[in-house]
């Protein structure tokens, strides 16, 4: 497994220095942008040539500063789309196109109205020119409306005067540090489309500074740390990449701090949102409050253009917050001991996962693919559940981590829907059962108003804290968790001890604790809180007699914590297996009748596993990416770029 | 007898006297004697009998009851002779509706007037439908247990709701008039009545509970159980007389289509009878569970109290109100300037001086006090005020981790534990406060917090608001301020074993550490939690009754429950043998050495006779739960009554 240090991280960038052409692209094209900026300085230095002061870092500029995250987010937004949608061919031509036109989109708002705005004075005129054209046709609906925009207009105004100052200050100061940041960023931009394989770096590695600088620099966050230096968490505004913190110490504290700058930060999103929106309030309310209601055609040319911009900034303002959704690049490992890379988003459940490795891997459906999760350190592995959140999983993981995420197929995963009389009758020996009452037996169990909880009890070994010896203990499963019956009582339900909860911890397999903890069998469970990586006295060893005892504890206590989810996630896996097979089916030429067959899965699944190396999924990519060829340059080196960033780059493989 | 025609012919011409006491005339009237003959019709006899009372008025409602042979005349076709009815005959002419004194599961006792004539799974039907109550199949009548000659005197004075004037509906289900049904909105008595049905009761003192009546072993639970009446049988044929008291109480543990819109009786009936099932220790938990539902309870108390209100708003005007609201936001939000609005932007934060205190390697640091800090969803603490603007000491994301009370208000202690997950395992960290003001809105940002939520969070003040009432309950000290209606006594949430085994001071913080799992829940999804914990204790839904196994010498106890039945041995007190519903086969059961044999899969056949019930009223059971489970399959809303009495009624039915 690679590890990283912090100038891997910091300079993810430094493969890409070779291929500078692209960049330059992006560097013209964010120059562009720029440009756009600097004229808005310029626009602010002609209307008030004599404010140029040094002023405090701190002015409260949010329409430059928004319009500057403005595009550097919307290009961010497009190669994360790129990149994310691509695969299914997604057309990147109307992605440029609607790139182009939030460009042209800024420059239109940019110039005429925040530059006069700021003066103080045309603002107004059309203030005064407005509210009695509002008022004849709206009636009181529109004086209230109006009044109400008079005012607040009125209110902005006076301290945005008397900021002036400190504004072109501000500016001039901004679009010196701009060129700076543009120079920088638009590397990070060019990099890739980088800002992927970043925010995964980002945020999988918490435990350094740097890599939160590194993160940031891709993005908007880096002119945020130049034009809003008060709003970066008291976090001073050092330039991005030049300070490299020390790997942390782990302390809780430390790791939980750069999460907090790290982590996709939704309070600090809404933020962003809200002054969009006092953007747009800003900029158009005036004219929108007063055209409300107002049927379209009898609404002026300069209002309908109003309108039409604020809908289009909405629109924009959508597929941003869309873009903001946190992603991460994870090394998928497989039987064969061959590994593929792919991308996941933060919303993507297993089972979403599960599939689009699936469709990649042509390996045949069957619902026994699973995702596990192995932590070497503790010689442990979790079959991670279809409705689970993949990406919150792996969050757990340290940064050093040896943990590995394998796609395997697994026969535990389902076996209790297989075959629910070994699992849910509480018997000690195996037995058959029809399929008819199978069913009965599920649905009795997982459809009525509550889950029964098996009734799980017997006699365990459970080890002692930070010994390796192991003692006997009689435990129960009950559904709010696992008892124990102390010593010289009897099991009545009044008296048991309560051993765990299970609202916090998973249940693991243990592996090969005979060797690592004398466990007295090799049928060892674990339960601990996903976050807790290391040996520690809060992670609890059982160990069962027999390998029957141990999978039905370890069903038990699944079906204690997940409940009805289970079966959801069973039946919607078993739908999947059969519209799977009936597709397979009807395109091979012989088209069988659509029984669900048990042997067909598994055999494709071998030969799958034979050839689903790296190599296929690079081919498939490359496929992708050729079938692309229109696109607009620009993207489709940038695209090109990110697939071999994303599947070839050592750095970005953590996992 | 075959008789000849020509004899049966003369004999049945033949008039005689029949006399019959109307019970509207009193019992020290005399009663009424008609001529009859025997091929008259049980009509004719009422027709005539009305004539001769001269009394007019609607006598619909009455039949003819008889006596001797406990039996109603309901076939108004049948003739005298097809009856047996001869001249010795003792009749009664009755009302079929009589009054009842009903014991509902919250408690209430209520009087109505129900019906005495057919079999008590219709009883139970007009019952339900009045008080609307769905699905009134899972629900039959039971004789109360004695009570002892002590409470009898209180039991005069106990009260007693009539509904008998309320009128009937034909409708199966009832429109809803001001959220209840309409026969109960006529007056604001039966409004209130209605209330009662459909809200929880408040808490009862703890030694009312403790004086109840507690079953203290598996033969005690199996007696409770021999007091069901025979669903196929009328009340007045198995001796139930007007005025008498019986209890309605869910009696089939699978409850089907629980849906909190239509069924507020139901469900808090439900509840009622679970919390019922638990404080008097009829169904077994453990410590943690007892604490969990106490802890429910609590909540649901308190909801109950606070907002009744809700009961009368229609939805219509609910949505009014939120469009009324939300259009006021918005008229303010274009109010305000973006100045105003870039003041809310700044997220809301916590600044204190608290203790924190972190028991590790097992140092003997004590407190120490610092600068605290707490912003989004985590904590950072300075050496002092002066330095917050700096870097923190430290900053803990509590985002998944544990926040615990550990609260002694006499001994002015208000401590956060807080166990906060990190990849080394959980670190341990005390947080402890002034007072309870502090503690108040800290522990409540650490619970949100723990959630993912920040302080900006709208149910920040509730969770402040439910930490502070939580806290009042625990002023032991009677002379500071008792205003507070939600203090109640934590002795009163658990079963009176628990009551004895834990003070009050020790009881109420563990109370407290469960409740905060519950606290945001809404009165109906809290209600819902309830029941759901309840019905996933092992010993759910397990109706016991002694039985003596063929071939076996001794008593054991054979449990009944919505998919099985299980053999429990009364010397280990362990189920030794269970057999599903799935498997059999069939049943029977021979009425005349009252023994209930039943065929499983596998050539298992199992036969025991009843000891403590009656076997009519095993078999009710059996055939119950088969019926309940064939209810999800067909969709559709009509019961199915004569499936019900096919499978339950043995030979009556028949």
């Amino acid at each position: 497994m690679e590890q990283l240090s912090d100038e891997d991280l910091d300079h993810t960038d430094g493969g890409e220095e070779d291929s500078d052409k692209e960049d330059q692209d992006l560097d013209k094209m964010f120059g562009a942008w720029l440009g756009e900026l600097d004229k808005l300085t310029q626009s602010l230095d002609d209307g008030r040539p004599e404010t140029v002061q040094k002023a405090p870092q701190k002015a409260p500029l949010r329409q430059e500063t928004n319009m500057a995250n403005f595009c550097n987010r919307f290009s961010m937004y497009n190669i994360n789309e790129a990149l994310n949608k691509g695969g299914e061919g997604v057309d990147l031509d109307s992605l440029m196109a609607d790139l182009c036109s939030i460009e042209q989109e800024l420059s239109t708002i940019g110039k005429p109205n925040s530059g006069k705005n700021r003066l103080g004075v045309p603002g107004d005129a059309k203030l005064r020119q407005k509210p009695p054209a509002g008022r004849g046709t709206k009636g009181h609906g529109g004086a209230g409306g109006s009044g109400g925009g008079t005012s607040s207009s009125g209110g902005t105004r006076r301290p945005l005067a008397s900021n002036l100052d400190d504004i072109t200050a501000q500016l001039e100061q901004a679009s010196l540090s701009m060129d700076e940041a543009g120079r920088q960023s638009s590397h990070s931009l060019a990099s890739s489309v980088g800002t992927v394989s970043e925010h995964a770096v980002r945020s999988i590695s918490q435990s350094s500074w740097s890599s939160v600088n590194s993160a940031s620099a891709s993005s908007m966050d880096s002119l945020d740390s130049y034009l809003r230096p008060s709003e970066q968490d008291g976090a001073t505004p050092t330039p991005q990449g030049s300070n490299q913190g020390p790997p942390g110490s782990t302390e809780v504290g430390q790791p939980v701090k750069n999460k907090h700058h790290c982590k996709y930060n939704p309070e600090r999103e809404r933020e962003r949102e809200r002054e969009m929106h006092s953007y747009l309030d800003w900029e158009t309310s005036l004219i929108l409050q007063n055209i409300a209601g107002k049927p379209s055609h009898l609404l002026t040319k300069e209002e309908q253009v109003a309108k039409k911009k604020a809908e289009k900034i909405r629109v924009a303002l959508e597929k941003i917050k869309e873009a903001q959704v946190k992603k991460l690049v994870i090394r998928v490992h497989l039987s064969d001991e061959s590994s593929k890379t792919m991308m996941v988003d933060e919303r993507q459940t297993v089972r979403q996962v599960l599939d689009s490795l699936l469709d990649k891997s042509h390996c045949g459906y069957s619902p026994d693919w699973s995702l596990v999760e192995t932590i070497n350190e503790l010689q442990m592995e979790r079959i991670f559940e279809d409705h689970e959140n993949l990406v919150d999983s792996l969050l757990n993981w340290t940064r050093d981590s040896q943990n590995r995420l394998m796609f395997i197929e697994r026969i535990e995963k389902y076996a209790l829907f297989k075959n629910p009389q070994n699992y849910l009758l509480g018997r000690k020996e195996t037995c058959e059962m029809a399929d008819r009452n199978k069913e009965a037996l599920l649905e009795e169990c997982f459809c009525g108003s509550s889950v029964s909880v098996p009734e799980m009890e017997g006699v365990l070994w459970l080890k002692e804290d930070g010994k390796k010896s192991w003692k006997k203990r009689y435990f129960l499963l009950r559904a709010s968790g696992i008892y124990y019956v102390p010593k010289g009582k009897a099991k009545a339900s009044r008296d048991l001890v309560c051993f765990l909860q299970l609202d916090h911890v998973n249940v693991y397999y243990g592996q090969d604790y005979r060797s690592k903890y004398k466990a007295p069998t090799d049928y060892c469970l674990a339960l601990k809180h996903p976050q807790i990586q290391k040996k520690s006295q809060y992670i609890k060893y059982l160990c069962c007699d027999d390998v029957r005892t141990l999978h039905q504890w370890i069903n038990g206590i699944r079906i204690a914590k997940y409940g009805k989810t289970l079966y959801v996630n069973y039946q919607e896996a078993m739908k999947r297996t059969e519209a799977a097979y009936d597709w397979s089916s009807l395109s091979s030429s012989s088209i069988k009748s659509g029984s669900s067959s048990s042997s067909l899965p598994e055999s494709q699944s071998t030969h799958c596993s034979s050839d689903s190396g790296v190599a296929v999924s690079e081919n498939n990519l490359s496929g992708h990416s050729r079938s692309q060829s229109q696109v607009s340059s620009i993207f489709s080196e940038a695209w090109k770029r990110g697939t071999q960033d994303e599947y070839s780059s050592p750095v970005t493989c953590l996992y | 007898l075959f008789l000849s025609p020509s004899i049966s012919l003369s004999l049945s011409m033949a008039a005689w006297d029949l006399s019959v006491a109307v019970e509207d005339l009193g019992t020290d009237a005399p009663p009424i004697t008609v001529s009859v003959t025997s091929d008259l019709h049980i009509g004719g006899v009422i027709l005539k009998l009305v004539e001769k009372s001269q009394v007019k008025r609607d006598w619909s409602d009455h039949a003819l009851w008889w006596e001797q042979k406990q039996q109603w005349l309901l076939r108004t076709a049948w003739t005298l002779e097809k009856c047996g009815i001869q001249a010795d005959a003792g009749l009664i002419f009755m009302p079929q509706h009589k009054p009842l004194r009903l014991g509902l599961p919250n408690g209430l006792n209520l009087r109505l007037r129900v019906c005495f004539s057919g079999p008590v799974f219709r009883t139970v039907l007009g019952i339900c439908k009045m008080l609307n109550i769905r699905r009134p199949e899972e629900l039959s009548l039971l004789r109360p247990v004695e009570e002892k000659k002590r409470k009898k005197v209180r039991d005069l004075s106990e009260e007693l709701y009539d509904l008998t004037e309320v009128p009937l509906t034909s409708v199966s289900r009832p429109c809803l008039y001001n959220g209840m049904p309409a026969h109960f909105a006529d007056s604001p008595k039966t409004e209130k009545v209605y209330k009662m049905l459909s809200v929880s009761q408040p808490a009862p003192a703890p030694e009312a509970i403790a004086k109840l009546y507690r079953p203290a072993s598996v033969v005690d639970k199996a007696h409770i159980h021999s007091r069901w009446l025979d669903s196929s049988r009328s009340l007045m044929e198995q001796g139930v007389q007007e005025n008498d008291r019986l209890w309605l109480r869910f009696k089939y543990y699978c409850f089907h289509d629980l849906e909190p819109k239509y069924d507020a009786v139901r469900l808090t009936q439900m509840y009622e009878q679970a919390r019922w099932a638990i404080l008097l220790e009829d169904i077994d938990c453990t410590e943690e569970e007892m604490l969990l539902f106490g802890a429910i309870q609590y909540h649901i108390n308190k909801l109950s109290l606070s907002e009744p209100q809700t009961m009368t708003s229609s939805p219509a005007m609910d949505d009014l109100d939120s469009a009324l609201q939300c259009l006021e936001v918005k008229l303010d939000g274009a109010n305000s300037s973006p100045q105003d609005m870039l003041e809310n932007l700044t997220a809301p934060e916590l600044n204190d001086y608290l203790k924190i205190f972190r028991p590790k390697r097992l140092t003997l640091k004590g407190y120490k006090q610092y600068w605290f800090k707490f912003k989004d969803a985590s904590i950072s603490y300075y050496k002092s005020k002066e330095e917050s603007l700096g870097e923190p000491i430290q900053q803990i994301n509590l985002k998944g981790c544990e926040a615990a009370p550990d609260v002694n208000v006499a001994g002015q202690k208000f401590c956060i534990k807080l166990l906060i997950p990190a990849p080394e395992g959980m670190n341990e960290v005390y947080l402890r406060c002034e007072n309870e003001e502090q503690y108040s809105s800290w522990m409540a940002a650490c619970r949100l917090a723990s959630k993912g939520k920040s302080l900006a969070d709208s149910s920040f003040q509730s969770e402040v608001q439910s930490i502070r009432s939580f806290l009042a309950m625990q002023q032991t000290n009677p002379n500071t301020h008792t205003d507070d209606s939600m203090s109640i006594n934590t002795h009163s949430l658990v079963s009176p074993r628990y009551s004895k085994k834990y003070k009050a001071k020790q009881l109420t913080p563990r109370i407290l550490e469960a409740y905060q799992n519950v606290a945001q829940l809404s009165l109906t999804d809290a209600l819902l939690r309830f029941l759901q914990i309840w019905q996933a204790l092992p010993d759910f839904g397990i109706s016991l009754v002694v039985v003596r196994f063929k071939g076996s010498r001794k008593d054991e106890v054979l449990g009944i429950t919505p998919n099985r039945l299980i053999r429990i041995d009364l010397g280990v007190g362990e189920v030794v043998k269970t057999w599903r519903y799935n498997n059999m086969r069939q049943w029977n059961v021979n009425w005349d050495i009252r023994q209930v044999a039943i065929e499983f899969d596998g050539n298992v056949n199992i036969a025991f006779s009843c000891v403590t019930a009656d076997c009519k009223i095993v078999h009710e059971f059996i055939g119950g739960y088969i019926f309940m489970s064939t209810r999800s399959r067909e969709q559709s809303d009509t019961l199915n009554e004569e499936l019900f009495h096919k499978l339950t009624g043995g030979h009556e039915a028949l």
